[in-house]
């Protein structure tokens, strides 16, 4: 079906102006991020007419002092005071990083097993199970932070890498495990069959001929748990004293004496890239996408 | 060569090699669902089970502050939760925000999802940078949405005024009636593109024949979304909505940030409630809370794959 | 800034932070000095490369402001510490600027001198009560000491070791000169002070003083406040002129439902002779004296930026800082801020003792301890916990952190953060920084001033961190949405709460 030029144009302006409106407040995040307090606390919107500064990307991401800053600014030294090294946040990415791949691939794997016995077999109670996993996830999440707390602390895991991993694909079993159902679903099970009348085991139905068909949706999956892990908050929190996670990092830039407005939204901007680089290399393979047309050759 | 080829071709090496590969070959080609669900249940086991029936002790028991120890006291907390009427008030904030929040994401989730769909130069960049309010901590969208709602400095105050839907001297997160719609703002914002997402991959699977017999038949745009569209993305709307309205009701982090329940208690939600009240100690009380959240939510899901017949 | 300027303050700073490093020599330093044209009198020459900063410059550094650990100090610390070497305590703090600098000094200094490791959780205050308070309910021990806030004292008095007895009890372990009579006395009753229990020695006092602009009074033709009256007449006065320029006449701390709007409350209430509880127990916050206070501060609220309804302590700092508003009464930790880098109003902020309350009542006449007067304390101390598996550790840390040279250090590098020690108020070092500049300490008169004359101190009572944070700042803030008919009603739906909540611990 061909549409009309001014259609296509349409469209295309439609999408984008779509897209502008859910990227504004983020770009007005970063902006700040560059913007003196001079320019973030006025009354009327600042765009372009400011003086732009990287001091805040200085101390959080370079781990410049904030004094020393202070002083190449023209030697005013900030009331609250704590060198930069409070604020250097570096390590805080890294450990973010570390967690949230490393819970979305335990989680991964864990539910993807798990989704494929819930999609192909049928067995008594099934119904059941899964929405057992659902109800996992109902609990406020304060509920669920504090005696995670206790039993982590118990075994030792808190405050540890191992612990936080453990914790964040508990939390994102649910969601990954009804996710890749759904989408195995999808995937008729006469392609399964097809394969294992030819010989195959179910074991090899499912990683050679279901697993691929389903990538797509594995990209999803992966980014919704990789986006889960970076930005939760509370469990972290209770589970970590020298692991600061980026949300937790940034809760401390709250100070009694005042927000640190600039290192906040440094921090938040930076943290943005790892998570979005990983969702463009995961990208690919979701638009990509299920094909259905297995049955056909 | 057909996938069953390569598969068959590749088997019986391997497994001769490979002791693991040869127990795992074997245990996993039985159609006993249970070493597939072995490990993801044994976590859950480990792990979830612990909250819940700590949860559930706790509502039982009650602190003594003067023999620093618990004893049990029944149904009391129980009692005193469901005639206490912030409790009521809480649900009530809780639901309105739910249902509010749920049927925006789902219809502009759709709507963006179906525009974003083409193969056309430039739109994959698009559907990525679609994805990234996703990726911002909520705690600091709500600090994101807290600087530009500000009375004084907010930039969308600052055109809200300008249209005259806003008015300076009340901003819009101090406004008892409209607080709300402030942090139902900052979540559609974060959680349309996970309706996005979603849709998208729904959309991307849905088989081209059915499609293209209709337009054959001269079915035109808007009765295709609805009479095929539509009911094949069912499924995937259907798993979206829960795990989406599962999540509103227990959201705590843009209250937290953006107005500590207020002003008065016009932005308390359940999980706010409860939170504030495992703060100053009263644990029994906050985990009885929890589990009428939890006891809600139960119900009101199992409702839900019923009406809609949810077939998991 | 011209061409020159810009260089010739590179070239200062540059040779003092190659003076610090020591790369260059105390000769070489002052010659550069004196051709970037900086004078030194004798003495402040004489001083160079001690623990001082410069006069008339403004400060390196953290790091060359700490410089050494008094000699006997670090002789003590090591001596004591042999046995306890390589283990690790923890505490979680609020981000106050003493706590973040004793965090800082204690890696530099006390972890090199005694091998023990301080692990610190920086954290916002309502986290700080929740991970204190499940620590105390599991007996758990995963923090070694507590940082407690002062409405939190009769909650967490058991769970805490008398540092007095403490000191007494392990001689071995006590440090020498640490002088429990240098703590202010009001300071200490009314922070640590539980039942005749020490519960935690004081660490910060953040107190109500009167801050305003000077330019803006004087514009006006405004004498600084030194009544109740007074202080509503230049608010509103200023507030009528000058908010059409974006400026408000006062600022406040009125988030609802935030621990914030419970204090800016109390103060109004004690300034006009009411209490939070009478002498039985029973909240009086409605009644007539009450009433006025209540209806004093809802006046203010009208010379207030209407987002003042919005922000706790932090975003009220920031409406000075950023020119929003012309003076307030609240804490005088803000002072230093407000000559701070980021600050739209540097030197143009005085600080001065809050105005004369209206009428006082007595703390006869309020219950539970409460001490009723307009400078609202918000005050935390440092506390051991009971429950701590590094119990000595912990404790040599604390007398450290506590010590006489630690605290006056802490107020001069924590940006001008009072001190509680009263030598401290006295230190050379600190009085130096009595001028215009970020981490002033010209405050320190009105804050010392108001510590003994008119702090005003919130009741000890178990339930109080609940009713302070759960209650009374709910019902408040919904007064000011206009949730409430009237200041009645809202007094009476406290009441109704409150007085449930402080039923166990009623005498008799």
């Amino acid at each position: 079906m061909t549409r009309a030029r001014w259609q296509n144009l349409l469209h295309d302006l439609g999408a984008c102006l779509v897209v502008f409106v859910f990227l504004f407040p983020i770009l007005w995040w970063v902006l700040a991020s560059f913007k003196p307090y001079s320019a973030i606390f006025v009354p009327q919107p600042v765009f372009v007419d400011f003086a732009a500064t990287t001091a805040n990307y200085d101390v959080t991401i370079l781990g410049q002092s904030r004094t020393a800053q202070a002083l190449e600014q023209g030697g005013q030294v900030g009331g609250t005071a704590g060198g930069g090294s409070s604020y250097y946040s570096i390590p805080s990415i890294l450990d973010s990083l570390v967690v949230a791949v490393l819970s979305t691939a335990l989680c991964l794997v864990l539910a993807t097993l798990a989704a494929y016995a819930l999609s192909r077999l049928r067995f008594a109670g099934k119904d059941h199970y899964v929405f057992w996993v659902l109800s996992q996830r109902m609990m406020p999440p304060i509920a669920v932070a504090i005696p995670f707390f206790f039993i982590f602390r118990d075994l030792g895991l808190r405050d540890t890498h191992l612990g936080l991993v453990i914790a964040h694909a508990l939390v994102n079993l649910p969601l990954a495990v009804l996710l890749m159902k759904s989408f195995m679903d999808d995937v008729p099970k006469e392609v399964d069959e097809a394969a294992m009348i030819d010989g195959a085991t179910r074991l090899q139905s499912f990683a050679r001929v279901v697993l691929p068909m389903v990538r797509g949706g594995l990209a999803a999956t992966a980014v919704l748990c990789f986006i889960f892990s970076w930005t939760e908050f509370l469990v972290s929190l209770q589970l970590t004293t020298s692991i600061r996670t980026i949300p937790v990092k940034i809760s401390t830039f709250v100070t009694s004496t005042g927000t640190e407005w600039g290192f906040i939204t440094a921090l938040g901007s930076a943290a943005m890239v790892p998570a979005f680089i990983f969702i463009l290399l995961v990208q690919r393979h979701l638009v990509r996408g299920l094909t259905l047309g297995s049955m056909k050759d | 060569m057909s996938v069953a080829d390569s598969a068959r071709s590749s088997a019986p090496a391997d497994l001769a090699r490979q002791p693991v590969r040869r127990f795992l070959a074997r245990v996993l080609v039985s159609d006993h669902p249970f070493p597939w669900l072995f490990p993801a249940t044994a976590m859950i086991l480990a792990f979830g089970i612990y909250p819940l029936v700590y949860s559930i002790w706790l509502s039982l028991h009650e602190w003594n502050r003067f023999t620093r120890s618990f004893s049990f006291v029944g149904g009391e907390q129980w009692a005193k939760a469901l005639t206490d009427p912030r409790m009521w008030h809480a649900l009530g904030v809780t639901t309105t925000y739910t249902v509010v929040c749920l049927a925006v994401e789902l219809a502009l989730g759709l709507g963006i999802a179906l525009l974003l769909d083409r193969d056309r130069r430039g739109y994959g960049v698009l559907r990525g940078l679609m994805t990234l309010p996703l990726v911002v901590p909520p705690a600091v969208t709500g600090l994101m949405f807290l600087l530009m709602l500000d009375g004084q400095f907010g930039v969308l105050t600052y055109y809200g005024v300008m249209l005259g839907i806003l008015e300076r001297a009340q901003p819009l997160l101090g406004h008892t009636s409209f607080a709300l719609f402030g942090v139902m703002l900052a979540d559609v914002w974060q959680w349309t593109p996970f309706m996005v997402l979603i849709f998208l991959a729904g959309l991307r699977a849905l088989p081209k024949d059915p499609f293209e017999a209709a337009a054959i038949d001269g079915a035109n745009a808007f009765q295709i979304f609805w009479r095929l569209t539509v009911p094949m993305l069912g499924r995937v709307a259907a798993v979206a909505i829960l795990i989406r309205a599962i999540d509103l009701f227990r959201i705590y982090d843009y209250v937290y940030v953006m107005t500590g329940g207020g002003p008065g208690t016009a932005t308390e939600v359940l999980s706010f409630y409860a939170g504030r009240i495992f703060t100053t100690g009263n644990f029994s009380y906050a985990a009885t809370i929890s589990l009428i959240t939890l006891v809600v939510l139960i119900v009101v899901a199992n409702l839900f794959i019923r009406l809609f017949r949810v077939r998991f | 800034m011209g061409f020159r300027e810009h260089d010739r303050k590179t070239f200062i700073a540059d040779s003092c932070r190659e003076f610090t490093a020591r790369q260059i020599t105390k000769r070489d330093f002052l010659k550069r000095m004196a051709l970037a044209g900086v004078g030194f009198s004798g003495f402040a020459a004489g001083m160079l490369g001690g623990a001082r900063p410069f006069g008339g410059l403004n400060p390196l550094g953290i790091r060359h402001a700490l410089a050494e650990t008094p000699a006997d100090m670090a002789a003590w610390l090591q001596e004591v510490s042999k046995p306890y070497a390589g283990t690790k305590i923890r505490y979680s703090t609020e981000a106050t600027p003493p706590s973040i600098v004793a965090n800082q000094l204690a890696q530099e200094e006390f972890s090199k001198l005694t091998g023990i490791e301080v692990e610190v959780e920086i954290v916002p205050l309502e986290q700080v009560l929740q991970k204190a308070t499940l620590d105390v309910q599991g007996q758990l021990g995963s923090y070694d000491l507590y940082y407690l806030d002062q409405s939190w004292m009769a909650t967490f008095s058991q769970d805490t070791i008398d540092p007095r007895e403490m000191y007494k009890d392990k001689p071995d372990l006590a440090m020498p000169g640490f002088d429990w009579d240098d703590f202010s006395k009001p300071l200490v009753d009314g922070i640590s002070m539980y039942q005749d229990k020490m519960v935690g020695v004081p660490f910060d006092i953040p107190i109500f003083i009167l801050m305003y602009r000077k330019d803006l009074l004087e514009k006006h033709g405004l004498a600084v406040p030194t009544t109740m009256d007074d202080y509503m007449n230049a608010a509103r006065t200023i507030h009528e002129a000058e908010n059409g320029n974006g400026i408000a006449g006062t600022t406040g701390q009125l988030k609802s439902g935030h621990y914030s709007l419970n204090c800016d409350w109390t103060a109004w209430l004690w300034s006009h002779g009411g209490s939070i509880f009478d002498q039985a127990g029973y909240f009086s916050g409605g009644d007539a004296e009450g009433i006025e206070g209540l209806n004093y501060m809802l006046e203010l609220v009208k010379y207030m930026p209407p987002a003042a309804k919005t922000w706790t302590w932090d975003g009220e700092g920031q409406s000075i800082s950023q020119g929003q508003a012309a003076m307030l009464i609240s804490w005088g930790e803000f002072f230093p801020g407000f000559d701070g880098e980021n600050s739209q109003v540097v030197g143009l902020m005085e600080a001065a003792h809050p105005p004369a309350p209206k009428k006082l009542r007595s703390t006869a006449d309020a219950g539970f301890g409460e001490i009723p007067n307009i400078g609202h304390q918000g005050g935390s101390a440092i506390a051991l916990s009971r429950y701590s598996k590094n119990l000595e550790a912990g404790w040599i840390f604390m007398q450290w952190v506590c010590s006489k040279d630690i605290m006056a250090r802490s107020s001069i590098l924590g940006g001008g953060a009072s001190p509680m020690r009263l030598s401290s108020f006295s230190d050379p070092r600190v009085l130096e920084k009595s001028k215009v500049g970020p981490g002033t300490t010209r405050h320190f008169e009105a804050v010392k001033w108001t510590i003994e004359n008119a702090m005003g101190s919130e009741p000890d009572m178990p339930a109080w961190a609940e009713i302070s944070n759960n209650v009374v700042p709910v019902e408040l803030g919904k007064l000011l949405a206009g949730q409430h008919a009237s200041g009645e009603d809202c007094m009476a739906a406290i009441k109704a709460q409150a007085d449930e909540l402080a039923a166990p611990f009623r005498a008799g």
